[in-house]
Order: C-alpha cells, then sequence, then structure tokens
C-alpha cells in the first residue's frame, strides 16, 4: 500500500476505534448495572445470563480495537462467572443468585480502565498507558494466597475480602496455572502465604514471574511465631512484610493496601508543550507519549492558559524562545493564577550559559533541560519530574493519615464538580459521611485504634468508589465525597452497602474486639446554586441520620433546611 | 480428504454477528490482507450468500445467537458450492478441549478472539499454507 492507502486505513481504523469506544461505554454502564444488583444480592440468573454474554463479547473484542486491558479483564471476570452460572443451577425460588461482591467491584474496575484508555492514537500507547493506575482509588487491590495449606489460606482470604481486597487463593503446586492468572491482571498484586510455604512462594515469584516485574509482587508473610531467628529467616528468604498470628486484620489490610499504593506509584505524569515549532513539538509529545505519557501540544502561546485548565498537567514543557513570545514571559503569566503556582515549568533551550539560566530560572521557571536533547533524555528526565512533582503535591494536598484530599481541595472539587454538571448536564451528588459514637472509640480504645478506624475507612472507600468519585477527609472523623455522573437513589444504594460492610469489619484491641458504624447525609449538588449550600445540605442530612438512630443514609429533602443550628 | 495445498485464495466469508467486529474485519479482509471479502450477520445468511459467491475460505464466529459456528459449519458442508471449502473458527474462549473439539469437526483451524486487525490476514494465510 502507498502512504495515502495507508493514512486512509488507520483513519477508518481510528473511526471505528471510536464507535467501539463509544459502544463499550455504555456496556459498561450495563454491567455496573448488574454490579448493583450484585452488591444488593437482587440478581436473578437469567441477568447473570446476559451479563456473561456482554462480558464474553467484550472479552472477545476489545483487543482488536486497540483496549486489550479492557478485554482482558473482562476475560478475567467472565471466568469467574463461567463458575458461579453452572453452580447456580439450583437457585432459590426466587430465581436469584448469589454472587460474590468483589466481582461486582471488578465489574465497576471496567469503567476506570475503558476511561484511562489513551485517545487510541496507536496501539503501542495503549499498552503504556492502561497499567498504570494501581492504588488510586477506584482500583481494586489483589491478594493471592499462595502455599499449601489451602483451608487456612481460604480463611485468611475470606478475612480480607471484607476490606475490598479482590483475593484468590490457590496452590503453589500449579505454579503455571498461577503464573497465567496473576499475568492477567495488569496491577501489583500482593502475594501472601505463610511461613512454612515462604520458600516455594519466594522460588515460584522467582522462576514464574519475570525478574523485572518482581516489585509487583511483594510477599507478605504469615505465621505463628514472633522471635528473632524466625523474623531474620522470613526477613532472609525475601519476605516484604511479616505478620504473626492472632492476625490483627486491620493492620493486615493496611499494610497490603500501602504496599499497593506505594508499588503503584510508578511515575506517569501528564505534560503541556509549548511550542511554536509544530513539528518538533509534535515530535516531543510523539515520544512521549510511546513512553506511556500523557503528552499534549500547544502550538499558540494565546491557547495556553485555557490550555491549562483544560488539561491540568502535571509538567510543563516550554521552548524559551518562540517566535513572538518570550517563554519566560509566559512563565511568570502562568504564575499569575494561584492555582498554578505549584506547577513545574521546564524549559527548553539552547541556552547553555549558566548565568542567562539563572536569569530565566529567577523568572518562574523550575529547571532547564538544554537542546538538541535526545529522545531517551527527554522522557526520563520528564519522568523524574513528574514522579516528583505528583509526591510534592500529594504531601502538600492529601491528608497524612488516610492519603485522601484534605478539607480546602475537597471543597474546591465540589465547585469544579457543579460547574460540570452545568456544563454537561449530568446528574452528581455529594455525601457527608461521619463515624458514629467516635469519641467512643477513642476514649475506649485509643487514638492509635481511632486512627486504625478512620485508616480503614478511607481504604474501604478507595476501594469501593470509582475513579472518577472524590474522596476527602473533612474533619476528624468526617469524610465529603463526590460521586459524579450518579443519581441520588444509586448514590443512597451505594453509600448504604458501603456502610453495611464498614459495620461487619471486626477491629481487635488486644484479646477484645469492636465494631463500628457509620451515617451519611446525601445531597444532590444540582439543586444548589453554589457549592457550599450542597455541602452544607448533605450536612443537614447526616444530621437528621444521627437524630433517627445514626447507621444508615439519609437524602436531603428541603423539610430539612435549617435543621442543624 | 480434500486437497486445498493448491487453493487460490481470494475470496473469503466472514460470519459474525456483531456489527462492529464485522467492520473492522472487513479493513482487514480487504484493505490489509488484500481478500475479497463478503461479510455476513447470520449463519442464515451465510447460506444463503454462499452459492453465489463461491468463498475459498469461510470465517465462522462460533458463538452466534440462533444458528452458531459448528452448526452453520455443518450446513454449509452440505451445500455443493461449500462441500469442500476450509472453514476456520474465530472464538474468545480458547481452550485446548474446545480447539480439538472445532478440528474434529473440521475445522482447518481456529483464531483466539480477539484478533489484530493488522495481522488477521497472515494468520490465515499460515493457517492455510500449512494444510
Amino acid at each position: 500500500m502507498n502512504n495515502t492507502a495507508v493514512d486512509q486505513l488507520q483513519e477508518r481504523l481510528r473511526l471505528l476505534q471510536e464507535r467501539f469506544f463509544e459502544r463499550a461505554r455504555g456496556d459498561v454502564e450495563t454491567l455496573s448495572g448488574f454490579a448493583r444488583l450484585i452488591d444488593q444480592q437482587q440478581l436473578p440468573k437469567v441477568e447473570l445470563e446476559k451479563c456473561y454474554q456482554l462480558l464474553h463479547r467484550m472479552a472477545g473484542s476489545a483487543g482488536t480495537f486497540g483496549l486489550p486491558e479492557l478485554g482482558q479483564a473482562a476475560r478475567a471476570i467472565e471466568k469467574q462467572m463461567k463458575a458461579q452460572l453452572e453452580s447456580a443451577t439450583d437457585s432459590g425460588a426466587d430465581g436469584l443468585v448469589s454472587v460474590s461482591v468483589a466481582v461486582a467491584d471488578e465489574l465497576r474496575q471496567l469503567a476506570t480502565l475503558l476511561e484511562n484508555a489513551p485517545e487510541m492514537a496507536t496501539s503501542a500507547c495503549a499498552q503504556a498507558e492502561a497499567d498504570s493506575h494501581d492504588g488510586a482509588h477506584g482500583m481494586q487491590v489483589n491478594v493471592m494466597a499462595l502455599g499449601h495449606n489451602l483451608d487456612y489460606l481460604a480463611d485468611l482470604v475470606k478475612s480480607l475480602a471484607v476490606y475490598g481486597f479482590v483475593c484468590e487463593s490457590g496452590s503453589v503446586d500449579c505454579p503455571n496455572d498461577i503464573a497465567v492468572r496473576l499475568r492477567e491482571r495488569s496491577s501489583a498484586s500482593i502475594l501472601l502465604c505463610e511461613d512454612s510455604g515462604l520458600g516455594d512462594v519466594m522460588g515460584f515469584r522467582e522462576q514464574y514471574l519475570p525478574k523485572a516485574e518482581h516489585r509487583r509482587f511483594p510477599v507478605v508473610c504469615v505465621g505463628h511465631e514472633n522471635s528473632f531467628e524466625t523474623l531474620y529467616r522470613v526477613a532472609e528468604q525475601g519476605a516484604t512484610a511479616y505478620f504473626c498470628e492472632p492476625l490483627d486484620m486491620p493492620e493486615l489490610a493496611e499494610r497490603i493496601e500501602s504496599l499497593v499504593l506505594e508499588r503503584g506509584s510508578r511515575p506517569q505524569g501528564r505534560v503541556l508543550i509549548v511550542d511554536d515549532d509544530l513539528e518538533l513539538g509534535e515530535h516531543y509529545c510523539l515520544v512521549l507519549k510511546q513512553a506511556g505519557i500523557i503528552a499534549r501540544l500547544v502550538s499558540d502561546p494565546a491557547e495556553l492558559m485555557s490550555e491549562l485548565s483544560a488539561f491540568e498537567p502535571d509538567l510543563v514543557l516550554m521552548d524559551v524562545q518562540l517566535r513572538d513570545y518570550s517563554g519566560v514571559t509566559l512563565a511568570r503569566l502562568i504564575r499569575y493564577e494561584p492555582r498554578w503556582l505549584g506547577l513545574p515549568i521546564v524549559y527548553l533551550s539552547s541556552e547553555d550559559n549558566p548565568e542567562n539560566q539563572l536569569d530565566a530560572l529567577s523568572k518562574g521557571a523550575d529547571e532547564f533541560l538544554v537542546k538538541p536533547v535526545t529522545d531517551d533524555y527527554l522522557v526520563r528526565s520528564v519522568r523524574i519530574r513528574c514522579y516528583r512533582a505528583r509526591q510534592l503535591s500529594d504531601l502538600m494536598n492529601r491528608d497524612s493519615l488516610t492519603g485522601l484530599l484534605k478539607h480546602s481541595l475537597i471543597k474546591q472539587e465540589v465547585d469544579r464538580e457543579l460547574a460540570r454538571c452545568r456544563r454537561a448536564g449530568h446528574t452528581s451528588c455529594v455525601v457527608m459521611l461521619d463515624l458514629d459514637h467516635f469519641k467512643r472509640v477513642n476514649d475506649t480504645w485509643g487514638h492509635g485504634q481511632g486512627d486504625i478506624v478512620i485508616r480503614t475507612l478511607a481504604n474501604l472507600l478507595r476501594n469501593r468508589l470509582r475513579e472518577s468519585d472524590v474522596i476527602g477527609r473533612y474533619g476528624g472523623e468526617e469524610f465529603l465525597l463526590i460521586l459524579p455522573d450518579c443519581e441520588p437513589v444509586v448514590a443512597v444504594k451505594l453509600i448504604e452497602a458501603i456502610g453495611k460492610s464498614f459495620a461487619e469489619l471486626v477491629f481487635w484491641a488486644g484479646d477484645d474486639s469492636f465494631q463500628v458504624t457509620l451515617s451519611a447525609g446525601v445531597a444532590l449538588i444540582n439543586d444548589f446554586p453554589v457549592s457550599d449550600q450542597a455541602i452544607e445540605a448533605a450536612d443537614q442530612a447526616l444530621y437528621q441520620r444521627k437524630r433517627d438512630g445514626r447507621n444508615g443514609v439519609t437524602l436531603y429533602h428541603p423539610s430539612l433546611r435549617g435543621i442543624k443550628v | 480428504m480434500i486437497s486445498v495445498t493448491d487453493v487460490t485464495l481470494n475470496k473469503v466469508l466472514y460470519v459474525e454477528d456483531d456489527p462492529d467486529i464485522r467492520a473492522i474485519a472487513e479493513l482487514a479482509l480487504q484493505d490489509v490482507g488484500g481478500f475479497n471479502a463478503a461479510l455476513c450477520s447470520s449463519g442464515q445468511q451465510a447460506l444463503q450468500v454462499a452459492p453465489e459467491f463461491e468463498p475459498d475460505l469461510i470465517l465462522l464466529d462460533v458463538m452466534m445467537p440462533e444458528m452458531d459456528g459448528p452448526e452453520t459449519m455443518r450446513r454449509l458442508k452440505s451445500l455443493d458450492a461449500t462441500r469442500s471449502t476450509p472453514v476456520i473458527f474465530m472464538t474468545a474462549r480458547i481452550q485446548n478441549s474446545e480447539i480439538e473439539e472445532y478440528l474434529a469437526l473440521g475445522a482447518i483451524g481456529v483464531i483466539p478472539k480477539p484478533f489484530d486487525p493488522m495481522t488477521l490476514a497472515d494468520e490465515i494465510r499460515t493457517l492455510v499454507a500449512a494444510l
């Protein structure tokens, strides 16, 4: 084929991919509907069958349209569902079948995978991007329990599943099967084992998982002895963490969560390139995209500010000498906007005089990349800077106990969501969530236990909500959630389900155990002219719920106005 | 047993119920692969089209409503025009037992879904060349 024909073909492929993408959106929405039915244990067998068929079709087609991760994820759920379908022949008289809630979570994950799919320019870039969001909330944390004593592991896995992890167990005697199951997952997976089986599990990882990916599979070991010798032996074999029976489940869950967050903080970022040399700019863009970095080019500086707001980059790469404009002045202009005070700006320049560089730096840029830069150097330096920028902004914006957004930022987010609702016309909810009798927890069991309870709830929220949902720690034991594109009734059901799971969790303090419930108020953001009023309404609904006996969810109604003085 | 070693591979019939897959298969077979392709949305339609089109090769999706892939093949084999036309199954479920089953039914091969539109034609040619 000649070049024109190739271009035409690419264009047609792209159109087909777009069409498929739209359809997949609809399919994923249908699947979330099934997920909700599963949450409520209201799934009839016929629906399970439909769900299975939809997944099967997705598994067989997504890869063809440049969405291999989506296809693989659908395949993984399809397999689990097939087993359920076969064992569900003699369901109850109501025709309902019981499906693990973990499956519902995986179904919801598909939406995340789809939305995180790149703009399908090339399939290579599709590969690089989609596997990068482990640990971000809405992403599943996977646990694979491995060993010989399968009964013990199955029990262990069962008590971990209530924390919202996707858990599996398997025998190290079938290494091929386990390796396949692990490779189907794109994010980090915790390998969990007993100390008696640690050697075999480490051997399995060594032999069956690619060395470069070992970081993705940290090994957490549980055992029955807490002696120095045992701990040393476990550490020597290479386990990342050790827990001794009787297990402190919240602490174990907490560690698993943080291991995944840590493993997931891979440097992938969003880069805005400002360069009026279209060809060079596009080249940089392409090079970064191929490395899995999301890049966008601005060739007309007049569009810079609007592009910044729309794209929200982690980093700006700025050419110092543009035709009619100076990059140094543009950098200063960016800083006029308080929002961009912390945004790293890196100059691309042929300026190698340190004096002149320093002058430019004093005017608002952070660093220099001296042209000509090799592709490899560009990618590596951009990666490192994006990673640092993310770390820094996390430190500034996130609550240290829970890793959730801080008070001031979550309020800003409500503002932005209200604006989005007006623009796009969708319905979004804000939720105020509070632990019941939390003071009693702190007074009875100590602040250390209180912190564990708060962190556990934060982790559960991260696991159960979608990537597009926003979670913030509003006050001591108060959380504020934003659920974009979500009807109030759905929001209430969802939070009720989360509240139910949370209430089932058992916290241990020595030999004593306790449980904690939560209350929540939900308000429809669209109903209010300003975001503060929406938050206030959710708070009033929460107050009403507290008066009505706590442990549940109340939807705001205008009759509640002014209830809390 | 038929010999297809000297088959000229030009006309390919693809039966698939999913319209999006048909569209991309058309690209993969015609534009990328250079075949003369006919696309059918069901087994019934394939039975009508096949006698006139006289395909050199038939690609069948396994899971289709009403008439599934194996059934479609059985009926195509009873038509004069397609009695000895080689058949390849396209399936999203790849288990060895299933591959064996399809081969036992008389298919010359199985191509796993999802397929890559850029290499589908090559895969087909490889399977046919191996005959």
